[in-house]
């Protein structure tokens, strides 16, 4: 009747087991993704001490020379001989630090439009795959029509709504929120769609009759069972739409609907930049649109990873 | 026998549809299709026995399982656990406080348990629900006990169920369902997923459990040797109808359906060595479409006019024209 | 004696893991004779379904066959390469899966699928080849088979379809057939008709079977003789009367008194404690000492190896008379 316990060796401890798990593994043994993700920390931790490591204020007009204007990277300036090391725009504003504060714009507007379409897509896509029936028909409908939008497209309506309705004296404060919600309602689709999908499978297995036999209500069973259960493939979308969100946020504001040009983000630098751009100053467009490119590629090749090594079929 | 029943099931019937989905039905002009999964099942279970369903897939015993929870709410009929309906929504605070006293253990161990929660959070979720012991450190100790009491150790319950084999998981669903303190368990299979040696394991500790505890369980399996060394008593299933009940080792001595007397036929035996056989001619037929009459009738040795037309009711155990009739050597 | 139609000596299949290298075939070895079935019995875990597919052949990395060789009447084929071991599959070995719904391409007519194996490896015509197919199925027991070749696999139930499966084997006439867990997916009923049509096809043809599954009562009624498989080793071959009434391994022993009976009338199972170690912590000397009752100082450090006992052959120290070191006692109980 008992289980004849193995003699086992000292449990390794927390780190080494860690260390050596398949995730762990499988992420140490590609060189593309820990360069990636040491990309993507860096880029991150340089947003988020922006303060810290910035030499300027960009956004000081106090601290603002218009003699530094136009100085060449890494070169000093022919009046005053400063030195900027990405070179500065036409009000003398430094590009280095202007890149700092705008990534940091850049972040939170991503991270938080992902939050925000993460919990709706999860919460809608959880109650349509358990609750099923009409609620379910209607949900996946109103998400089809959603992807059917670009969402681009989505984000600019919203966008358009939302000027309407708040008093152009708000419109500045607001329009880091009006971004998140536009960005954020164009995406939830893809998260309702997989949420559905697994928790079709996971609510006919049986520890979730199992939770119902106890009398649990739908709404416990769906949240402490079945959320847990369909949290993998959400994580690898949230990832990836980290990416596109910023990328998003970045199209906005170069249309102009995006963040205003006194907090402007990384699409508010390349906009003012591409201005510039066959007059000679090439370095106030290059080096904001690096950066996305950067930020988005290497979220994107550790998402990948991510996919890849959360996916049993592939294991 | 009525007034010793501790679960009751009259006339239970459950029909599910099974039609493509609504467009498919307009564009291709197909009628709605219904499934009789059960049709008019009858049966009692005393205190304290194990009465076993028994039939081949598509016989509708776990829907009748699943009913008899209340996972499956019936189309027709009722089962009442010690007196108390389950379908009835008027007692539905008595229900609600029956509802810790049944219990259920599934076929597959490695679908039953969250495979997120670590075991001793699995086991201690229905003593939580239903508020049976209050603070941590007390249901802590119990489920430390329950663990001990189905053969695992009591500081298992801090790994994760991916940690454990088919058998000690199944053990874990065990010790779950005595966590309420149950007293009617229905076990759907609870070993075919499991290898010989560890249903045996299984098998033993179910009914030292019973005996300790006194459990009631219904017990369905396709398996008529496991269900032989269950069973307190029998219900042989065919097509979501009950064609026999008999005690259980008289139905293994003297079977009287022909569909039972086939499918004793048909079993594998170790006894049976080198032995040639032709087992049972045919096969299931379509449930969706099911033979007119008895429904065993295109497959019966015995079969006659009357067979083709006219459902047998169940007669003193039995539900088959040509036993009724005589024609039988019952 | 004659030659076996296969012959397998010393085989042992191998995983790569980064963590360690996994046995899951140690120095298996086992002789089967024409027209014989051997069945190969053991629970999950025990390397029964590697046997059957290093013997074709299919192991898929990052497994591989390690050590030991394949005889296939006479030639071997464990070294073949794939393209020639292609040819070797269907045409000199045929397979039987557990689940017939994946061995048969639902896309096709079940009539174009026996067509086309049977015109790979054979110089039939079309219409040749059409009638070798209707032959086949009426052998197999589908009636009216010259309505049903043009069916599709949903088309037929589950047993049709594991006959369509058998006759689809039994296309290029192969000298063997490795069938695993035929009948597992079947109801009991239709079970029994399986087994007595792979019995008879098999005395007809004189084809050797080896048949994997985990139901005794299956290999009883099927098997001529039986190898038991523990952990990836051949714990017990022999005469199928012999081991099942007369075991020698106490894990033999052990796993017939846990399987219950409709005849016998054992009021307890017997159970052997734990369960079949994991392929990464297989105990030292004989894999299945940590669960037996009868272990003594050797069995943890010495691998026992096949030897012969009264007509089979056990890998047990309790056996090894000469060698057994205070007396043989032991093997009374």
């Amino acid at each position: 009747m008992t289980t004849a316990p193995l003699p086992t060796p000292k449990p390794p401890g927390r780190f080494a087991r860690f260390w050596d798990s398949d995730l762990i593994y499988s992420f140490r043994s590609s060189p593309i993704t820990v360069v990636a993700s040491i990309m993507a920390l860096l880029l991150v931790l340089a947003a988020v001490f922006a303060p810290l490591i910035a030499p300027y204020d960009p956004f000081d007009p106090s601290s603002l020379d218009l003699s530094d204007g136009f100085s060449r990277p890494m070169q000093p300036n022919e009046i005053t001989g400063k030195v900027f090391w990405l070179g500065s725009d036409g009000q003398g504003r430094d590009i280095f630090s202007a890149i700092l504060y705008g990534s940091r714009v850049s972040l939170i507007v991503g991270a938080a439009s992902v939050l925000f379409s993460l919990v709706l897509g999860v919460g809608l896509g959880l109650v349509a795959g358990y609750v099923g029936g009409r609620t379910e028909a209607l949900i996946m409908r109103v998400a089809d029509i959603q992807l059917s939008f670009p969402a681009i497209l989505v984000a600019l309506l919203v966008f358009g709504v939302a000027r309407g309705l708040i008093a152009p004296a708000a419109q500045e404060q607001m329009t880091l929120l009006v971004l998140v919600i536009a960005i954020g309602l164009s995406n939830w689709a893809q998260y309702a769609r997989t949420v559905r999908g697994s928790t079709l499978v996971e609510k006919n297995k049986v520890y979730v009759d199992a939770a119902r036999l106890i009398g649990l209500k739908a709404w416990p069973v769906m949240l402490k069972h079945v959320l847990p259960n369909v949290a993998g493939p959400v994580l690898v979308i949230a990832t990836i739409n980290l990416a596109l969100a910023v990328i998003e946020e970045a199209t906005l504001s170069f249309l102009g609907v995006g963040m205003p040009p006194t907090q402007p983000s990384l699409g508010t630098l390349i906009r003012f930049g591409q201005q510039y751009l066959f007059s000679g100053e090439w370095w106030i467009l290059l080096f904001p649109s690096l950066v996305l490119i950067l930020f988005a590629l290497s979220i994107n090749l550790f998402g990948d990873w991510l996919r890849d090594a959360l996916n049993p079929k592939l294991r | 026998m009525s007034e010793k029943a501790f679960v009751q099931v009259r006339d239970l019937k459950r029909v599910f549809d099974v039609s493509r989905p609504w467009l498919n039905r307009v564009l291709e002009n197909a009628p709605k299709q219904y499934l009789k999964a059960v049709d008019g099942v009858s049966f009692d279970i005393r205190k304290g026995e194990t009465f076993a369903l028994v039939g081949e897939s598509g016989s509708g015993k776990s829907t009748v399982a699943r009913m008899v929870v209340g996972l499956l709410h019936p189309s027709g009929g009722t089962v009442s656990i010690d007196g108390v309906s389950m379908s009835d929504q008027a007692a539905s605070a008595e229900r609600q406080r029956l509802r810790k006293r049944i219990q259920m253990i599934f076929q597959d161990p490695y679908a039953s348990l969250n495979p997120r929660w670590r075991v001793g959070r699995i086991i201690a979720e229905p003593i939580r629900a239903f508020g049976i012991i209050q603070g941590d450190a007390a249901i802590e100790t119990r489920v430390g006990e329950l663990l001990s009491l189905v053969g695992l150790h009591p500081d298992d319950g801090k790994k994760f169920p991916h940690e454990f084999s088919g058998g000690q998981r199944q053990r874990i669903a065990i010790a779950r369902a005595l966590a309420s303190n149950a007293e009617f368990i229905v076990c759907d299979e609870p070993t075919s997923a499991l290898d010989v040696s560890v249903q045996a394991q299984i098998l033993n500790l179910m009914r030292d459990l019973q005996e300790k505890f006194g459990l009631t369980y219904l017990f369905i399996s396709h398996n008529l040797a496991v269900v032989r060394h269950m069973a307190t008593r029998i219900g042989v299933m065919y097509l979501g109808r009950l064609v026999e009940v008999s005690d259980g080792k008289q139905l293994f001595a003297a079977p009287r359906h022909p569909y039972t007397r086939m499918l004793l036929d048909a079993v594998p035996d170790l006894a049976m060595i080198g032995k040639a056989r032709e087992g049972v001619k045919g096969e299931i037929p379509n449930p969706i479409n099911p033979p007119s009459g008895c429904t065993f009738h295109p497959r019966c040795p015995l079969v006659f006019d009357r067979c083709r037309i006219e459902n047998p009711p169940v007669i003193d155990g039995v539900a088959c024209h040509a036993v009724n009739a005589g024609r039988a050597a019952a | 004696m004659t030659q076996p139609v296969l012959s397998v000596q010393d085989l042992t299949v191998e995983f790569v893991t980064r963590r360690a290298t996994l046995r899951a075939l140690d120095k298996i070895s086992f002789d089967i004779a024409r027209g014989e079935v051997l069945g190969v019995v053991g629970e999950s875990g025990a390397g029964k379904s590697v046997t059957g597919s290093a013997i074709i052949g299919l192991i898929d990395p990052p497994g591989r066959i390690a050590g030991g060789k394949v005889v296939l009447s006479g030639e071997r084929v464990d070294n073949l390469s794939p393209e020639e071991m292609r040819r070797v599959r269907g045409k000199r070995i045929g397979m039987i899966f557990q689940d017939p719904l994946t061995s048969l391409n639902p896309l096709y007519r079940v009539g174009e699928q026996l067509i086309e194996t049977i015109q790979t490896h054979t110089d039939l015509n079309a219409a040749d080849a059409r009638k070798r197919a209707i032959a086949l199925l009426d052998e197999v027991g589908i009636p009216a088979p010259e309505r049903r070749i043009d069916g599709y696999p949903h088309e037929f139930s589950g047993g049709m379809r594991q006959r369509v499966v058998i006759a689809l084997a039994l296309c290029a006439e192969p000298e063997f057939i490795i069938a695993d867990e035929p009948t597992t997916a079947l109801d009991v009923s239709v079970q029994a008709q399986i087994i007595s049509l792979i019995k008879r096809l098999c005395k007809e043809r004189g084809t050797s079977v080896m048949l994997v599954t985990h139901d005794m009562g299956v290999i009883a009624e099927t098997a001529d003789r039986v190898a038991v498989m523990y952990a990836g080793r051949v714990a017990e071959i022999g005469p199928v009367r012999d081991v099942i009434k007369e075991p020698l391994h106490p894990y033999t022993q052990g796993l017939m008194g846990a399987i219950p009976s409709i005849t016998g009338d054992a009021e307890r199972l017997v159970q052997i404690p734990g369960s079949m170690p994991r392929l990464s912590s297989i105990p030292s000397g004989c894999a299945f000492n940590p669960r037996c009752s009868k272990v003594f100082a050797r069995c943890h450090v010495d691998r026992p190896e096949l030897i012969d006992v009264g007509g089979h052959q056990v890998a047990c120290h309790l056996y090894d008379q000469a060698k057994v070191p205070s007396g043989k006692t032991e093997i009374a109980a």
